[in-house]
């Protein structure tokens, strides 16, 4: 186990120096730098001379071909700096650990709705399979994992915020609190975070539950036929029993994998949706530093993202050891 | 050596024969294809598909402002043709100075004229102004639906369904060829992974984790920031090129299970050659299971891209795509048509290759099938 764990850590710590070289090539050669992203905006008649451009290109390290560039910021990442973000002015671990908070609100509320209605949903569906009830169920969740996300959000939009507009039912159009939000009462500040939350967390939600109560059908329809479950009947356990304790209970497995999978999602996933309701999140600020060029934002949130992405498959596949006996590391 | 085979079509035989020699020639893929027929809403979901294709391949006949057909001064153009290509316009429109306005042109500078013009007279490009198709209004910016303009306007008074119309063509394209290079890619990486084994594996396999590590839309973004220009050519490629670890790790599955059958030991012991036997003999036994991906792959595709347009990442405006007209209708939320319909074109054509993914499976699933009995 110890050498598998070991070995496992090694390949990852390559992969990760793989990525985060191959990303920052690719970002450092995209067109404009955050100097001149920034002069963009400003008008021309304040546009900064060619000397100062140099001098502070120098100051930022930017005048140093990229290859160089790297193994210095894996240098510093190595005594755990990640450097100064271009747009903020700000340490990079500052600027993105103001974003966490916002983002695991919104994955984490929408990942536990998820499960908590689509197990039942998935069993349900087991145990009325191929009634009319069933069909129905499952036809919608299907054709609700087609609909994109964003165009959810938007026709949600159109009702809440356009529709209903003046009404007691309007929703904000996004943001996480209103711009009053300071002069509310404690409980109104809560009910403004709530408002601000329904639609985006709607949107985060239905798209997980569609594909969780499927994965609990299919997984279920594989042990409801397996001979335990029929000597459970035979010997009387009641249909409720058959279902959640024989049969739901050894379908867990697969699903200790999902949540390995699920992790590097729960800051990563949510970009679009970020982006429409602007939810001050880890997607949204991507999205912004990719279109400032803010390299050292971008290269902590690839960092921190295949860092996850690499931990949750270790961690799936360690637990799948713990859970299922049969499977050995040694 | 061919007239054998006419002797033997000649030879009358019971019925019974017949039937037995035709149950017996039935391969793996009519089988599929027969209980793949049997499911309505996957057949349904490949008409859909089918019908899309025919939209985009008609897309300057149904929705336009260039005649599909016309005579100019004796001779017979199809101006329509530009709209899949700019250089396919004829260099005389531009030498006799049509400016793209068709109608007047060339009733003015030919009399004796005549074109076969688009179902429906609207451009995805431009605003249709007042007087340029008889007893047709000008566009109105953002219009509601109405008779002239079917799914409303966009901003500059751009018709919506022209829009649409022309935007099944993207996403048709970006579907296909995006899944395609990624299918090319996949299968060569993981055929090779599989088959070859040893160190060749180790490093495909690690190459594969490295990509399947990298969040998709970071690498997708900065790809496509890195080319100055991206053009929604260089789109697909870049899905392709990121969208392909699934299909790469089911072939190499695959390839290891196949690669210790006895037809394969059989074909290696009559001397044919390890690219042989490796696309030759293994890989149709092994397409089955790939293409399932394959389907939600070009779904996948076809979602992306809606959604980088949707983000204003995606091709130029110009470009009629589902996703930009979305992106036009975020900014004007109470305009619902802008939301309602490009929302319903994605959505039923990922159902549509989603159902379709599902069927193949289905069909071609030896555990499912037994599953069902």
């Amino acid at each position: 186990m110890l050498s598998y764990l070991v070995r496992r850590l090694c390949i990852g710590a390559i992969t990760l120096l793989l990525i985060t070289f191959m990303i920052y090539g690719l970002i450092r050669n995209m067109p404009g730098t955050p100097l001149t992203m920034d002069l963009a905006e400003t008008d021309p008649s304040r546009q900064i001379s060619d000397e100062d451009l140099q001098r502070l290109e120098r100051i930022y390290g930017l005048d140093r071909h990229w290859s160089v560039a790297y193994f210095q910021w894996l240098g510093n990442l190595a005594r755990l700096d990640m450097g100064r973000s271009f747009r903020e002015k700000r340490p990079v671990t500052e600027v993105i650990g103001e974003r966490v908070g916002p983002t695991l609100v919104l994955s984490v509320t929408s990942l536990v709705l998820a499960y908590l209605l689509a197990i039942p949903m998935g069993l349900f569906a087991t145990v009325r399979s191929g009634r009319t009830d069933e069909r129905i169920l499952s036809t919608v969740l299907y054709m609700l994992y087609s609909v994109p996300a964003f165009v959810t959000a938007l026709l949600l939009l159109n009702l809440f915020y356009v529709r209903l507009e003046g009404t007691l039912f309007q929703l904000p159009l996004g943001g996480m609190t209103s711009m009053q939000y300071d002069q509310l009462s404690g409980l109104g500040k809560v009910w403004d975070r709530l408002q601000h939350m329904i639609l985006p967390v709607t949107c985060a939600t239905y798209t997980g539950l569609a594909y969780y109560s499927r994965f609990v059908k299919s997984n279920m329809e594989e042990v409801i036929r397996q001979d335990y479950i029929r000597t459970a009947r035979a010997k009387g356990v009641g249909p409720f029993g058959v279902v959640v304790k024989h049969a739901f209970r050894n379908t867990l497995i697969p699903f200790v994998t999902l949540m390995g999978l699920t992790l590097p999602g729960l800051l990563s996933g949510f970009v679009i949706l970020e982006s429409v309701f602007t939810w001050q999140g880890m997607g949204l600020l991507f999205l912004d530093s990719i279109t400032n060029r803010d390299y050292p934002t971008i290269m902590g949130l690839t960092f921190m993202f295949s860092v996850l992405t690499l931990a949750g498959q270790l961690i799936a596949d360690i637990l799948y050891a713990f859970v299922d006996p049969r499977v050995t590391y040694s | 050596m061919t007239e054998p085979t006419i002797m033997q079509r000649d030879v009358p035989r019971s019925p019974l024969v017949a039937r037995v020699e035709g149950e017996v020639s039935r391969g793996f893929w009519a089988t599929s294809w027969v209980r793949f027929r049997r499911r309505k809403l996957a057949m349904t979901a490949l008409g859909f598909v089918g019908l899309l294709t025919l939209v985009a391949l008609f897309s300057p006949a149904i929705a336009g402002t260039k005649p599909i057909v016309c005579r100019y001064r004796g001779r017979l153009y199809f101006p329509a043709m530009s709209y899949f290509h700019p250089r396919w316009e004829n260099e005389i429109f531009f030498r006799d100075g049509f400016r793209m306005r068709y109608v007047q042109n060339l009733r003015e500078k030919d009399p004796d004229s005549w074109a076969i013009w688009p179902l429906v007279f609207q451009d995805p490009y431009r605003r249709v102004r007042d007087g340029e198709w008889p007893g047709q209004p000008g566009n109105e910016s953002y219009a509601a639906p109405n008779p002239h303009n079917l799914f409303g306007t966009t901003h500059p008074g751009v018709d919506v369904f022209a829009q649409m119309v022309h935007g099944t063509r993207v996403a048709l394209l970006v579907g296909f060829v995006a899944t395609g290079i990624a299918a090319v890619i996949g299968i060569t990486v993981g055929a090779l992974a599989g088959y070859l084994g040893g160190w060749v594996d180790m490093l495909l396999s690690r190459l594969i984790e490295m990509v399947m590590c990298i969040p998709a839309l970071v690498l997708i973004l900065a790809l496509l920031a890195v080319l100055d220009t991206p053009t929604i050519w260089h789109l697909m490629a870049v899905l392709g090129m990121t969208g392909w670890t699934g299909i790469a790790r089911l072939t190499r599955g695959e390839f290891l299970k196949l690669r210790q059958t006895e037809y394969v030991s059989a074909a290696a012991a009559l001397g044919a050659g390890q690219l042989r036997i490796m696309f030759r003999h293994i890989l149709p036994n092994s397409l089955a299971p790939v293409l399932v991906p394959i389907s939600f792959g070009i779904a996948a595709a076809i979602l992306i891209e809606s959604g980088l347009s949707f983000l204003g990442f995606g091709a130029p405006p110009p470009n009629p795509s589902w996703g930009s007209l979305l992106n036009a209708g975020r900014n004007n939320l109470q305009m619902w048509w802008l939301i309602v319909f490009p929302g319903t074109a994605i959505f039923l054509t990922v159902l549509a290759y989603n159902l379709i993914g599902e069927g193949i499976q289905e069909a071609t699933d030896p555990k499912l099938r037994q599953a069902r009995q």
